[in-house]
C-alpha cells in the first residue's frame, strides 16, 4: 500500500514536470524562430543604410519593402487611437484615419534613420509574454551609447508573428500616440484630429 | 527497476500529449475566432481583413495600454506648457546653435573626452545610488569603472572600462532610488532650462547636486588665493559651477545635434509628448 501510493506521488510529479517542460520546449522553439525573423529584417535595414551603391530614395523605398511584413501598421492605428474611439468612426473615417496616421508613421521612421551614422544593431533575447504575445530585446550600439529597444511581436490569424508595438528606451510608441491622440479629442473633434493629420501629412512631405 | 519504468513512460506519455494539448489548442481557438467572425459578421463590411478582429481578441490589447479616457493629474498644466515653449525656444534660439559653433570648432574625438570625463565624475552620484539600491553588483562595477578609467584612461577623457573590459555604466539617481522604494513621481514639472521633470525628481536634484564634484569647482588661477565675492548678485563660487555646468552641457548637446528635432516629429502637441516620454521612460529607469 505505502509503496504504491509513493509511486503514484512519483507519477504525478513526473507528470506535472513533464508537462510544463513539454510546453517550453515547444514555445521555445518558435520563439527563437521569431528572434531569427526580428534579426534577419532589422539586419536587412542596417545592411541598406550601409550600401553605397543606393541613393536616398532607393534606402527608403527597400526599407519599407523590408518592414512593412514585419509591422502590422493598421493595428498600430487602432491601438493608437484606441477602441473608444476608433468605434466612432465611419469606416471611411477608420480608412482615412488608418492611412494618415501609417503615413505619419513611416515617415517619422524614416526621418530617424537619417541620424543614422554608424549603428549596430544587436539582438538580444526573444521572451514569450502570453500565448500570443513575443517580445524581442534589441540594442541599437554607437560608439558611446547604447538605445534599448524592444519590438512587440502577436500572432495574427494568418499565423505570422507581426509587431504591434515598439519600446525605445521604456517609450512605447502605441502609448504615447495613445495618449496624445485621447488629449486632444478631448477638445476637439474626431474629424478635427484628421483634418490635423492630413495637414501635417502635408507639411512633412 | 519497476519503479522507473512507469516514470519513464509517464514523462513519455505526458511529455507527448502536452505537445499535442497544446497544438490541438492553438488549431482549436483559430477555428473559434473564425466562427466567431462568421457568425457575427462585421457592421461595416468593408473594413479589411486585419481590421476584423474579434472584441475579445481586441480587448486583450486595450489591456495593454492606458485607458485612452484616462485623466493625468496634472495641476500645472497651465504653467508646464508655457515653460515647454520657453524651453524650445532656449533650445532653438540659444543652444542648438551654440553646439553646432562648438561642434564645428572642436573634432569630435575631443567632445567625446569631455563627455567621457564629466561622466566620470559623476561617479559618486552613481555609486551611492547603485548602493541604496543594494545593487551591490553595480556598484561594485562602477567602483571599477571609475579606477580604470581615472587612471588608464587618463582622468576619465577614455573609457578603458567600457572599451577593454566591456563593463558599462550603471545610471542611476536619486530620484531612480525613491522611486525603488516605491516613491510616486508626483505631479509633472517642466522646470526652466532642465526640462521634463516631477516632484519627486525635482526634490532629488538637491542631493543630486551635493554629489556632483562640478558644484565644488573653484576657479584658482595659480595659487592666488580663492576668489570670494559676489559678481551681480551671485557669489563666484556658484557662477563658477554654472560655467562649467553650461560647458558641459554645450559639448553633450554637440554630440546629439538633431535627435531632439527629430524626436519632435512624433508629438501632436509637444507638452502632453514630452511629458509622456519623460514619466514613460523614467518609469522603466526606475523598473531595472
Amino acid at each position: 500500500m505505502q509503496a504504491s501510493k509513493k509511486i503514484i506521488i512519483n507519477m504525478l510529479l513526473v507528470a506535472i514536470f513533464s508537462f510544463s517542460l513539454g510546453t517550453t520546449f515547444l514555445f521555445a522553439d518558435e520563439v527563437s524562430e521569431i528572434r531569427e525573423m526580428t534579426k534577419e529584417k532589422v539586419d536587412h535595414v542596417i545592411i541598406t543604410l550601409k550600401d553605397d551603391k543606393l541613393n536616398k530614395e532607393e534606402k527608403k523605398e527597400e526599407i519599407l519593402k523590408t518592414i512593412d511584413g514585419l509591422f502590422d501598421f493598421n493595428l498600430m492605428a487602432r491601438l493608437s487611437l484606441g477602441k473608444k474611439f476608433w468605434k466612432k468612426l465611419s469606416s471611411e473615417g477608420r480608412n482615412e484615419f488608418t492611412e494618415l496616421f501609417v503615413e505619419k508613421l513611416k515617415q517619422s521612421y524614416l526621418d530617424k534613420l537619417d541620424l543614422y551614422t554608424d549603428e549596430e544593431v544587436v539582438v538580444d533575447e526573444a521572451k514569450l509574454i502570453k500565448k500570443k504575445r513575443v517580445e524581442v530585446l534589441t540594442y541599437l550600439v554607437s560608439k558611446d551609447d547604447k538605445m534599448e529597444m524592444t519590438y512587440k511581436l502577436y500572432k495574427t490569424k494568418k499565423n505570422v508573428w507581426m509587431v504591434y508595438d515598439v519600446d525605445v528606451l521604456g517609450v512605447s510608441i502605441v502609448q504615447t500616440y495613445r495618449s496624445q491622440f485621447s488629449g486632444v479629442l478631448k477638445k476637439e473633434s474626431l474629424e478635427k484630429l484628421i483634418e490635423r493629420l492630413r495637414s501635417s501629412a502635408e507639411l512633412g512631405s | 527497476m519497476p519503479k522507473i519504468i512507469p516514470a519513464y513512460l509517464t514523462f513519455i506519455i505526458i511529455f507527448s500529449i502536452s505537445i499535442l494539448f497544446v497544438k490541438g489548442q492553438v488549431v482549436f481557438s483559430q477555428e473559434n475566432t473564425q466562427e466567431a467572425s462568421n457568425t457575427f459578421p462585421l457592421t461595416d463590411s468593408s473594413a479589411d481583413d486585419e481590421g476584423g478582429f474579434e472584441d475579445e481578441f481586441e480587448d486583450e490589447f486595450e489591456d495593454e495600454f492606458a485607458d485612452s479616457g484616462q485623466e493625468v493629474f496634472d495641476p500645472l498644466s497651465g504653467y508646464n506648457r508655457v515653460m515647454t515653449g520657453f524651453n524650445d525656444g532656449f533650445y532653438f534660439f540659444v543652444l542648438d546653435p551654440v553646439a553646432r559653433g562648438y561642434r564645428w570648432v572642436l573634432p569630435d574625438m575631443a567632445r567625446r573626452g569631455v563627455k567621457n570625463f564629466f561622466h566620470n565624475i559623476l561617479f559618486p552620484l552613481r555609486f551611492v545610488n547603485n548602493a541604496l539600491q543594494l545593487k551591490a553588483k553595480n556598484a561594485g562595477e562602477e567602483f571599477l569603472r571609475f579606477s580604470i578609467n581615472s587612471t588608464i584612461g587618463i582622468l576619465g577623457f577614455w573609457d578603458p572600462a567600457k572599451d577593454l573590459f566591456g563593463l558599462e555604466a550603471h545610471e542611476e539617481d536619486f530620484g531612480q532610488t525613491l522611486g525603488y522604494y516605491g516613491v510616486g513621481g508626483g505631479f509633472h514639472v517642466v522646470l526652466p532650462f532642465l526640462g521634463p521633470s516631477n516632484l519627486r525628481d525635482m526634490f532629488s536634484l538637491y542631493p543630486d547636486m551635493q554629489m556632483d564634484p562640478v558644484n565644488y569647482v573653484e576657479k584658482r588661477p595659480y595659487n592666488f588665493p580663492k576668489q570670494e565675492g559676489e559678481y551681480l548678485g551671485v557669489s563666484r563660487p556658484t557662477l563658477q559651477a554654472l560655467e562649467m555646468k553650461l560647458f558641459k552641457t554645450v559639448n553633450n548637446e554637440s554630440l546629439r545635434i538633431g535627435q531632439y528635432e527629430n524626436l519632435k516629429k512624433d508629438a501632436i502637441e509637444l507638452y502632453p509628448f514630452l511629458r509622456d516620454v519623460y514619466e514613460q521612460n523614467r518609469a522603466k529607469l526606475i523598473r531595472e
